[in-house]
């Protein structure tokens, strides 16, 4: 008997797969500055990051997210199955409604964050960044749930910034005036609109299948004619950290793929603990998070000097080594220079005074050590009451 | 609604081994049985001898047993008997190999000896820190280990390390020619486990065989004297022990265990729930959702595939097997022919196959010869495989006892799944979890559950999954409760 795995390799695209958005990216891309998300071509940049980002903050952006992964959770154990993989009690989600979700490993160490959809009673669709598929299997393991891949079957869009809800109604969906921060709707049959985004601005988020997808770009793009821009990661790079959203794999590592131990971080640790919710029965971590202290806390940071302090080391009395920035950018808006940082405890949230930043400067071939005090923030760097506003404004 | 201290899911003699040691601490036990009867594998049907009993058990239970000798039965009829390191030929030839065969089983019981000790209290673990008293107590069990190595002196030593991790068939092998007496000594090694002499560890599941010396017993009337010893240890403590009553799930309520639900509805309450099961049926009775993805993962990946069928012959008349004195019929009638066969009758069972030449262990009783036939597969059995395994056994057993078929009045076929259905323990396995070095000590069953413990409060396991492993030792369940205990659950 041979044993052996029978593999058809001819099925397996070689390289970067393109998304569905792809023969519009090519077009508008000037910069022809490509990076690789989760295996697709996904631009960085398509013009220059200055007015990409200033158009999310000014007008209205799109920007492709197909590439995130998305799973559809379904069947009449899906809520027992989900309230035992996240935090949060899921039980709180109604029908049409978005949450942020996290979910940990047996240490309590987080594994990803996501939005959460549900779009039925027992039809709910995850989304996050990274490949959860065979988590998902072994968490639906004795629910009767079935968790089916939809990466590539659904393209997402992020329509994001101040004027994006004038786009959606001149592109004739007007009818989504009606959707809340975290709503979700379908307006059209396969066409879903939830009222989502990573911006921290008002912005939408549209879902539809692969086939669909390049007919909604048009149909945006000419809505928007003259006040709308497609962008890259860096510019919603910017935007996310303004608005103090944590990235995997910058802000925290992705327990279930660090190799080294002691990498993963808890909810707690990294400034989720409204969102861990111990009432509600088990969770997967949670007897862990109920043991263990937090070692570490993520933190906001508002840092001295103007030069980014993306990876720089935070001490305390300029001495002592307490931590380092996550992901640090001069924020344009706010006309700070900020950054997400990880501090050891008890820097950050017991002890936050007397804190530096050493960033190394490149001045024209001269390297120059600065020493910037940085001080802790509470609130994100952005907040715009517009982005909360039901009904949106017609900007 | 009743309530107890202790409910003890399955009668299975580790679970009564258990619910005796909680009663006789003064604890309400409630024993719940699926079955009608108690006793799970040492039951007559399914065991027929007694291996790895310490004396202080049997003391304990006060049952009787004799010792018996093994026959290695050879098809050109030089068959070989052995009693401990002792083997000679059946009509009392001296075997060319006794010498080197006393020196190697001489050794390995020594070994065994040094690993014996770790089976009589919960495997080793730091989880009270190095500044806990109970570290403390942990650093003194492991040094006593290593004391016993170091007493076995440097090339001893050095023999030890390098044998526990290898396989039976180049460890017998290398001090004795194969036949036999190598395959007898290798078909112990093996039996009920998911490995062929040649499988990596099976000189660990050979010592475990020999961890009280390797002698071998047969229960006063049957097996079944011995279980009932058991039921009688327990009911003695006080405990309650219910038959035909099937547990439908543990009820948990805040992370804690707080007693089950019968099938019917019907609740009783306690502080702690025991069970006999594996930890994958224990988790499920709870709840999945009550576990860590993680540790539901460990669950499902549990190494239980069992290898070892039963087969009961019911008989008119007594069988003579050619070449055997009266008194040596009495013995533990080995067919292993070499180290070589033993080997091979593994290889069908990888792909789901019969043996074409299974090796058996059979006791000769009144009316009835009981065979434990192996290597056959654990799963994918119909009436006819059935049927085909046990014409194969008794086709076998004819070529050394002549006639033996005309006496045969019925046949009993039980396999792994038969096993699995009729007492619980997972895929049918004769050690509830594969005696394998990935699920041995701190490892066993599964890591994170070497303590006995689920993860949700006042949940054990008490049976053969847990703990030092199979056999009936009585010790998982023993160990179990004195984890109960020392947790200060009740």
């Amino acid at each position: 008997m041979d044993a052996r795995v029978q593999t058809r390799p001819a099925a397996v695209p070689i390289g970067l797969i393109p998304t569905p958005f792809q023969s519009r990216l090519e077009a508008l891309s000037r910069a022809k500055s490509w990076v690789n998300w989760a295996g697709y071509i996904s631009p960085a940049v398509l013009d220059t990051v200055e007015f990409e980002y200033f158009a999310i903050r000014n007008q209205a952006t799109l920007y492709d997210i197909s590439p995130m992964h998305k799973y559809r959770i379904r069947g009449t154990d899906a809520g027992a199955m989900l309230n035992r993989l996240v935090t949060r009690d899921v039980r709180k989600v109604h029908l049409g409604r978005v949450s942020y979700v996290l979910w940990c490993d047996e240490d309590g160490k987080l594994i990803d964050d996501g939005t959460l959809f549900r779009l039925g009673l027992d039809d709910w669709r995850l989304c996050c960044q990274e490949p959860m598929a065979g988590w998902l299997d072994d968490a639906a393991w004795g629910f009767d749930v079935t968790v089916t891949d939809e990466s590539h079957t659904v393209a997402g869009l992020a329509l994001q910034g101040p004027t994006s809800f004038a786009v959606l109604q001149a592109a004739g969906l007007g009818t989504a005036r009606a959707l809340k921060p975290f709503d979700i709707q379908e307006f059209e049959p396969g066409l879903q609109i939830s009222r989502t985004g990573f911006t921290g601005d008002l912005g939408y988020e549209l879902w539809t299948s692969w086939a669909r997808a390049c007919a909604l770009w048009d149909r945006l793009w000419q809505a928007g004619a003259g006040q709308l821009r497609a962008i890259g990661f860096e510019a919603m790079n910017i935007a996310r950290i303004e608005a103090g959203f944590i990235a995997a794999r910058s802000d925290f590592q992705p327990a279930n793929t660090a190799i080294r131990l002691g990498r993963g971080r808890s909810p707690i640790e990294l400034g989720f603990s409204r969102m861990v919710d111990f009432a509600k029965g088990h969770f997967n971590g949670r007897r862990a998070l109920l043991r263990d202290k937090p070692q570490y806390s993520l933190v906001r940071l508002d840092v001295g000097g103007f030069k980014p302090a993306d990876g720089a080391l935070i001490y305390h009395r300029r001495k002592k080594e307490v931590g380092h920035v996550t992901s640090g950018v001069w924020s344009p808006t706010a006309k700070r220079n900020i950054a997400l940082a990880e501090l050891r405890a008890p820097f950050g949230a017991d002890v936050a005074d007397d804190l530096w930043a050493e960033i190394y400067v490149n001045a024209e071939g001269t390297w120059e050590r600065r020493l910037e005090r940085v001080t802790v923030q509470t609130q994100p760097f952005f907040r715009n009451d517009r982005a909360r506003a039901t009904p949106p404004g017609l900007f | 609604m009743e309530t107890f201290d202790v409910i003890v899911i399955g009668a299975g003699h580790n679970g009564l081994a258990a619910a005796a040691a909680l009663g006789a601490r003064g604890k309400r036990v409630c024993v719940l049985e699926r079955s009608a009867g108690v006793g799970g594998m040492a039951d007559g049907r399914l065991a027929h001898l007694v291996y790895n009993l310490s004396e202080a058990e049997r003391r304990r239970l006060g049952v009787h047993l004799s010792e018996v000798d093994t026959v290695s039965l050879a098809r050109d009829g030089r068959h070989v008997a052995i009693r401990g390191g002792s083997a000679a030929y059946a009509d009392g030839g001296a075997h060319p190999d006794a010498a080197a065969y006393a020196a190697l089983h001489a050794r390995l019981v020594r070994f065994a000896g040094v690993l014996a000790h770790l089976a009589e209290a919960p495997p080793p673990g730091f989880e009270g820190g190095l500044t806990s008293l109970e570290g403390l107590r942990e650093i003194a069990r492991l040094g006593k280990v290593g004391l016993g190595l170091k007493r076995l002196g440097k090339a001893e030593m050095r023999e030890f390390l390098r044998v526990v991790l290898s396989n039976a068939f180049d460890t017998v092998l290398d001090e004795i020619g194969d036949g036999p007496l190598a395959g007898a000594l290798t078909a112990d090694a093996v039996r009920g486990a998911w490995a062929g002499p040649r499988s990596p560890g099976t000189v660990f599941s050979l010592m475990y065989r020999l961890g009280q010396g390797g002698r071998v017993f047969r229960a006063e009337g049957s097996m079944g004297a011995v279980a009932a010893a058991y039921a009688e240890k327990a009911r003695a403590a006080g405990c309650d022990i219910r038959v035909g009553v099937p547990v439908a799930r543990v009820v948990v309520e805040d992370d804690r265990a707080v007693g089950v639900e019968l099938e019917g509805g019907v609740r009783i309450a306690a502080q702690a729930v025991l069970s006999s099961a594996g930890p994958l049926q224990t988790m499920l009775l709870a709840g999945v959702a009550h576990f860590d993805v993680e540790a539901a993962r460990r669950a499902r990946g549990m190494r239980a595939k069992g290898s070892a069928a039963k087969v009961n012959f019911a008989l008119s008349g007594r069988p003579l097997f050619t070449g055997l004195s009266e008194a040596q019929h009495g013995a533990r009638l080995v067919v292993a022919p070499s180290a070589a066969a033993v080997e091979q009758s593994f290889n069908p069972a990888k792909y789901g196959e019969l043996p074409k030449a299974p090796v058996l262990e059979m006791v000769l009783e009144d009316g009835r010869l009981s065979v434990i036939a192996t290597h056959v597969p654990y799963e994918g059995w119909t009436d006819a495989r059935r049927a085909a395994l046990g014409a194969l056994v008794a086709e076998t057993v004819e070529a050394y006892a002549p006639g033996f078929a005309s006496l045969v009045t019925g046949t009993e076929v039980l396999t792994p799944a038969d096993i699995a259905a009729m007492t619980g323990a997972p895929g049918g396995h004769w050690h509830h979890a594969e005696m394998g070095l990935d699920q041995v000590l701190t490892l066993r069953p599964i890591a994170g559950n070497a303590r006995y413990r689920l993860a949700v409060g006042g949940l054990y396991l008490c049976g053969a999954s847990a703990h030092p492993g199979g056999d009936v030792t009585g010790l998982p369940g023993r160990n179990a409760a004195g984890q109960v205990l020392a947790d200060g659950v009740l």
